[in-house]
């Protein structure tokens, strides 16, 4: 599939000019990858190319924010969450899908100077047909695909909303939200979910045996999800929701394994053309940890915990096309071990859709920590952040062969994988 | 596939509408005239006998008294029926059910697609009737968007003409409608649903109305027992896909509407795009309202790209071929229903293009490429003459292809029954593109 990409980017002239110029056209080809059975570029596959843009002026923010004590701006021009991905996908012979999604991810240390400015957050591939799903490579990790809350970016309130990778180190909050993955997801009817899965969450934390440099499988677990009909949340009473399992192979030095158990969905309080409401809770459990107290930041995401989070969501559909949204996303944690670590978190956040897929938005963040928590944050009690920017969303399709697996006519009536 | 129930008046209706045999068999089959010499040499260099079948010469059509040219009458376009007339008593009353569904259709083998189907079939069933009957269709819709039977080329009615917020409600879902109309004129027809007819009607509603004329001119003049219908058509599978997905969203989003007196109350004209005129057209817009149509709403909209085009639901190799013997005439109802215009020809004969949306023609037409453009029907008259298996297939080769891929699509082979009498030597093979 790798090659796939490659190819496609090598146009037909230049492949030509190479063969004019006395090079035999495969010369090209040898720069591609490697693979195990090449292939006449014949075969075009569907392209989709999807982005997001966020940018957003953000004041306030908490002097002392940085995990592990640096000091941060009191404001900034905020470019992180913006990303741009790349996939393509193919029909196989019979019957599958066989797919390679790659994208990357601006950072919050992009103005910085310093660090990675671009994650790559996406870069695996998929073969789907229509009893099971199997992927592998960098991608969401699978605890974070039970419910998303309508923040303005993934990574707000993530200590609330996501299950924390207990080997990072707090620098890079993309860390808790995406991870190396190999994944079966068998399905019923295309409504329910089961998904089984090993990880390599990303090791960036010191550890008693030094600075992280592992790679190997440190985590597994297994989720269920159910999903209701695509489409029809504005007019009909719409359940969505999931539970699952994490095993986390900490060390013992760093508390020892780490079990987590995460429960959460989505419904929607009035189903409206006009005037929807649904709201959205999650809990996320996490036991087996030895640690009673925080040296650093990378023990708050080891030690037992517990937080819960809600986010009730209004959306003004006018015309039955989304005008304005406003949600209040809201979340607690505690740690069971450790007394005083206590967290709440807010976001405020509105949307002014100006056309298709470009929004104005604001927010307010405010997250609150005990002195315990805020010690291992270096000293930060109180965050409070105002934002005001302007978001783009784009999903575009090229070569359009493939339809939505979980379509309605495919739920509803036979499946046809194209 | 669930059939027509068809009143007891009707059972002396054809039941194989599609080949019939059935007509009276009033022609009289002259075999070919032998004797043609001069030919032997070229059947030498060919290695075959001396004398090769099919050096035999052209067989000949009978010949009968022509009644064309067809009179000329400055009033004819009128009904010879007032439409808006009611059944008396003593008229023959044709009655038909028709269900509407969402199903799948193989165009191919290894191509499937999601469609609308009347009766479970696409095209929809074949109704023939004789000029002069009485047609009554029960529509019923199992499907969960809206739709109607628009009967193109027949003059009725204005209330049973098929057209949403035309003529008529759209048939929402679970609801019945019963179309009524007297068949006139005759001719070859067809019916499509008229909502949103781009995708509906290539999505799978259509299907052949064939009027039989009481005296027909096209049998007086070339006598036929057997005669074809070809509905052809084409469809973009990735778009109908794409649509078809969004509106069965849209139409289980509005009957859940209709289920609810609350959601019912919010639900108006403008998140459909229906507004009573022009001027509350433009009164939404002044309001907000953004219309589907314009660029920020669609930017660059996907074009409609067919890459399957079909006879009779089918594709090249799956399409039927027509069946004649030598000495024959055969009649082949064409019917543009699809949105592309398409250019029959016929490898290795002419044929007489007698009529031309249900009417004959002034004077029949030798042709041996015929223009069907959509929304028109052409009646062609192909007379047995030159034993063989050709070729009939749209000229207008894109659409010889599947999926881009040639051969395939609008092809199909019009094969004699008795080549091999006649010398003609072909095996029965079917060809694709490895």
């Amino acid at each position: 599939m790798r090659t796939l990409l490659t190819r496609t980017a090598m146009p037909a002239f230049a492949l030509a000019a190479l063969g004019f110029a006395g090079l035999h056209p495969n010369a090209a080809l040898a720069q591609t990858q490697q693979v195990p059975i090449p292939e006449e570029p014949s075969t075009a596959p569907q392209i989709e190319i999807l982005g997001t843009g966020v940018a957003t002026l953000d004041l306030g923010r908490s002097r002392n924010a940085v995990p592990g004590g640096g000091r941060a701006s009191g404001s900034q021009i905020n470019l992180s969450d913006t990303s741009l991905l790349v996939g393509a996908a193919q029909r196989l012979y019979k019957g599958g899908i066989g797919s390679l999604s790659v994208g990357g991810l601006a950072l919050d240390q992009t103005n910085t100077g310093r660090g990675t400015q671009i994650f790559l957050h996406q870069a695996f591939a998929d073969y789907q047909d229509q009893k099971l799903e199997a992927y592998i490579g960098r991608t969401d990790q699978p605890t974070a695909q039970i419910v998303t809350f309508p923040t303005l970016r993934g990574d707000d309130l993530v200590t609330f909303t996501n299950l924390l990778n207990p080997f990072s180190n707090g620098e890079n909050v993309n860390e808790h939200r995406y991870s190396n993955v190999a994944a079966v997801t068998l399905n019923q009817k295309l409504t329910t979910f089961e998904n089984f899965h090993v990880q390599h969450l990303i090791e960036s934390a010191d550890t008693s045996r030094g600075p992280s440099v592992g790679t190997g499988l440190n985590s597994y677990g297994v989720s269920v999800q159910h999903l209701g009909l695509p489409g029809l949340e504005a007019v009909e009473k719409y359940i969505s929701y999931g539970v699952g399992y994490e095993h986390r192979s900490v060390g013992r030095a760093e508390g020892g394994s780490s079990d987590a158990l995460y429960a959460g969905g989505v419904v929607n309080l009035k189903p409206s053309l006009v005037n929807l409401v649904d709201l959205r809770v999650l809990d996320n459990y996490t036991f087996g940890s030895n640690l009673s107290s925080f040296h650093d930041t990378s023990d708050t995401f080891r030690a037992n915990s517990n937080s819960v989070t809600a986010a009730v969501r209004y959306l003004h559909s006018p015309f039955g096309k989304p005008a304005y949204q406003v949600s209040l996303t809201a979340g607690y944690k505690s740690y069971s071990k450790v007394s005083k670590a206590g967290s709440v978190g807010i976001a405020l956040t509105g949307v002014k859709r100006l056309g298709e897929g470009f929004d104005v938005v604001a927010q307010y963040l405010y997250q609150h920590r005990d002195d315990a928590l805020s010690s291992a944050y270096g000293g930060a009690r109180e965050e409070n952040a105002v934002q005001l920017g302007f978001v783009f969303n784009f999903d575009t399709i090229f070569n359009r062969t493939i339809g939505p697996r979980r379509s309605l006519l495919n739920l509803q009536h036979k499946y046809i994988p194209d | 596939m669930k059939l027509f129930h068809k009143s007891a008046d009707e059972a002396a209706l054809p039941e194989e509408p599609k080949s019939r045999e059935d007509a009276p068999s009033d022609v009289s089959r002259r075999q070919f005239v032998t004797g043609a010499v001069g030919a032997a040499g070229a059947g030498l260099l060919l290695g075959q006998s001396a004398v090769p079948a099919w050096a035999g010469g052209t067989p000949a059509i009978d010949t009968p008294a022509t009644p064309w040219p067809a009179t000329f009458d400055v009033a004819g376009t009128a009904p010879p029926s007032p439409p808006r007339e009611m059944p008396k008593a003593g008229d023959v009353i044709h009655k038909f059910e028709m269900e509407v569904t969402i199903g799948t259709h193989e165009i191919l083998p290894g191509v499937k697609a999601h469609m609308f189907l009347y009766n479970g079939t696409y095209p929809g069933p074949e109704i023939r009737v004789t000029e002069g009957d009485w047609v009554q269709v029960d529509l019923k819709n199992s499907s969960p968007e809206n739709h109607t039977i628009h009967w193109h080329g027949v003059m009725l009615a204005n209330e049973m003409d098929g057209v949403p917020f035309g003529t008529q409600w759209p048939v929402f879902t679970k609801q019945n409608y019963r179309y009524l109309f007297r068949a006139q004129p005759a001719g070859t027809h067809f019916y499509h649903c008229h909502v949103m007819t781009t995708l509906h009607q290539q999505a799978g509603l259509v299907g052949s109305l064939i009027i039989e004329a009481k005296d027909d001119l096209v049998k007086k003049t070339f006598p036929y027992t057997r005669e074809y219908t070809q509905l052809i058509s084409e469809i973009d599978t990735n778009w109908a896909r794409q649509s078809l997905n969004e509106m069965v969203g849209m139409g289980m989003s509005m009957n859940a509407m209709n289920g609810d007196s609350k959601l019912m109350s919010e639900m108006n004209g403008r998140m459909m795009g229906w507004f009573q005129d022009k001027g509350s057209f433009l009164k939404a817009i002044k309001d907000g309202y953004i219309p589907a149509y314009t660029t920020p709403k669609v930017g660059m909209n996907q074009v409609i790209t067919p890459n399957f085009f079909m006879i009779n639901g089918k594709s090249f190799p799956m399409t039927d071929p027509i069946m004649i013997k030598t000495g024959e005439n055969i009649r082949v109802r064409l019917i543009g229903g699809g949105m592309q215009p398409h250019f029959l020809h016929l490898h290795g004969h002419d044929f007489w293009h007698v009529c031309q949306d249900g009417a004959p023609l002034a004077s029949p037409l030798r042709l041996n490429t015929i223009p069907v453009f959509p929304g028109t029907t052409s009646d062609i008259i192909i007379q047995g003459t030159n034993p063989g298996s050709w070729h009939f297939h749209d000229h207008s080769d894109l659409s010889t292809t599947n999926n881009g891929i040639h051969p395939g699509g609008m092809m199909t082979m019009l094969m004699y029954e008795d080549a091999e009498e006649h010398g003609v030597k072909f095996k029965d093979a079917i060809q694709t593109n490895s």
